[in-house]
């Protein structure tokens, strides 16, 4: 584009906003809620990630020691698996800590629970981190694997559908997405189709008289931007007051599920969303206009 | 040589053939009406002046180009040599005169600073001084006219096309703009014009090309006629 043209392509798409004030407003509702729709969309894909991955942090090993180690022996099994490849970090917990947490969660307080007993059953534990959450089947066989360890525990079964879970929700949700732009695309460049037919005979002169195609076609996408551009603030401005009191609401009501409200995360989705705006309003502009340059 | 067809056939997708082994050449300078019934092939032929259709066989040359070879960037360099006028006028309804001719400088990549000088100066010529600031709706049918052809003629091109330019006028109006055509070939502007009007083609003393089913019928000066 010729800079010393910019003035007139920005006014002529100004004009055109005021002289279709039916079309713009129709225009700008529909990149509102498909924005709209794209946000709420990005925001469950987040926090669906998130309380995924919280669950899967939550992992962890239990290695079983066995009851004849000495304590210089059970030092030694510490060094290995801390040695062992993917472990990021060990917590011993000894057979009486471990009396103590089953006492407390399962004894009303006036019972004791070694006396009935007689003895103490439980063994000593390591708890064990992985790095990756995802390797914890490989990390657990290894420590396995270390003398002393008599068994290990890590929710088998359980963590495997956790993961095919969290694989499908990924997926889903990207391919909710993916729809969604797609979707808001073709709505797009259909009402602005509707305002380039208005139009479609002085396109014809233009392209008669020598217009090049960008001629045509700047004020058409400085006209699709900015329409992309309002719907995307107004958009924005609604999701970001749902979303807060929707924050607000799940903090009290609903504590247990964690909800991401990062102030950062919450910036960069906006402006990813206000570029959204202004690119849907270019391919939409883009598709509807092609046919008609074609002279 | 300024227009050069080379046996040009056309025959459009629906099957139609619109011109069919059309040879013929139109030097500079020179004013030619274009006449036939309707569907004869007027508008292919005019409309492939300008590029808006290629021949499906034959060779067309303008200016001693291909415009069959002609890539799709350098369509509006060509278009710019050259000025249409319309039956309907096609103006712009939301433009004042002056606005419409200034539109079409501004299309076309004139200067800024010289799209008013040049308005000013083709309104003088086709004689609306005056109503520069009218929009076209406040205009007779005659003056729209005169609007389209100064915007036509405001790129000084080297050929100008008009295509029943008085096909909704009357006769006195129609001879006025003929006056005008007349004016502006005299100037050196070579002319295409189709035409139903053989009242307006008999007096004038030009070469008429007279299209029948696609075809040459005759190409001869109007006193043959």
């Amino acid at each position: 584009m010729k800079i010393k043209n910019f003035g007139y392509f920005f006014k002529e798409a100004l004009t055109s906003l005021s002289r279709n004030r039916v079309l713009s407003f129709a225009t700008i509702s529909t990149m509102t809620i498909c924005i709209l729709f794209l946000g709420v969309a990005v925001l469950m894909t987040v926090n669906a990630g998130n309380f995924m991955n919280q669950l899967e942090s939550d992992i962890q090993i239990i290695a079983y020691l066995d009851n004849s180690l000495t304590e210089a022996q059970v030092a030694g099994v510490k060094g290995k698996i801390e040695q062992t490849d993917g472990v990021e970090a060990v917590v011993f917990v000894s057979k009486a800590e471990a009396l103590q947490r089953m006492q407390q969660k399962f004894a009303e307080k006036d019972y004791d629970l070694e006396k009935t007993l007689g003895k103490n059953p439980l063994p000593n534990t390591y708890e064990v981190k992985a790095h990756n959450p995802q390797e914890v089947a490989q990390v657990a066989q290894s420590i396995k694997e270390i003398a002393g360890v008599y068994k290990v525990n890590y929710g088998q079964g359980i963590v495997e559908r956790l993961f095919e879970v969290s694989k499908w929700v990924k997926i889903i949700s990207i391919g909710f997405m993916v729809i969604l732009a797609i979707g808001a695309i073709f709505l797009i460049a259909t009402t602005i189709r509707l305002s380039v037919f208005a139009r479609r005979k002085e396109i014809y002169l233009m392209k008669l008289i020598g217009a090049t195609d960008w001629f045509v076609r700047w004020p058409f996408f400085i006209e699709g931007i900015l329409m992309g551009l309002v719907g995307a603030v107004i958009a924005i401005g609604l999701l970001a007051a749902g979303y807060s009191s929707l924050v607000n609401n799940m903090q009290t009501a609903l504590f247990f599920i964690p909800v991401v409200y990062q102030q950062n995360m919450l910036i960069n989705l906006y402006l990813s969303l206000v570029a959204a705006g202004a690119l849907l309003g270019v391919a939409g502009t883009y598709i509807s206009l092609n046919r008609f340059l074609d002279v | 040589m300024l227009v050069q067809f080379y046996n040009v056939t056309k025959v459009y997708s629906n099957g139609v053939k619109a011109l069919n082994d059309v040879s013929l050449k139109i030097d500079r300078g020179e004013f030619v009406f274009l006449m036939g019934p309707s569907g004869a092939g007027k508008s292919t032929f005019i409309k492939m002046l300008f590029r808006e259709e290629i021949p499906s066989q034959g060779q067309i040359f303008i200016s001693s180009r291909s415009i069959v070879r002609m890539k799709r960037s350098e369509i509006p360099q060509l278009r710019r040599s050259m000025g249409v006028v319309f039956q309907d006028f096609k103006l712009l309804e939301n433009k004042t005169v002056a606005e419409n001719i200034a539109f079409a400088l501004k299309v076309v990549g004139t200067r800024n600073k010289d799209i008013g000088p040049r308005t000013a100066e083709v309104i003088q010529m086709v004689g609306l001084k005056g109503k520069e600031k009218s929009f076209p709706g406040q205009l007779s049918g005659g003056e729209q006219q005169r609007v389209g052809i100064a915007r036509a003629i405001a790129n000084r091109p080297l050929l100008l096309i008009a295509d029943e330019p008085s096909g909704n006028l009357d006769l006195d109006t129609a001879q006025e703009i003929m006056a005008l055509l007349y004016d502006i070939n005299r100037k050196g502007t070579t002319i295409v014009m189709a035409t139903h009007a053989r009242e307006l083609v008999r007096s004038a003393g030009k070469r008429v090309i007279t299209l029948e089913a696609g075809r040459v019928l005759s190409d001869v000066c109007a006193l043959e006629l």
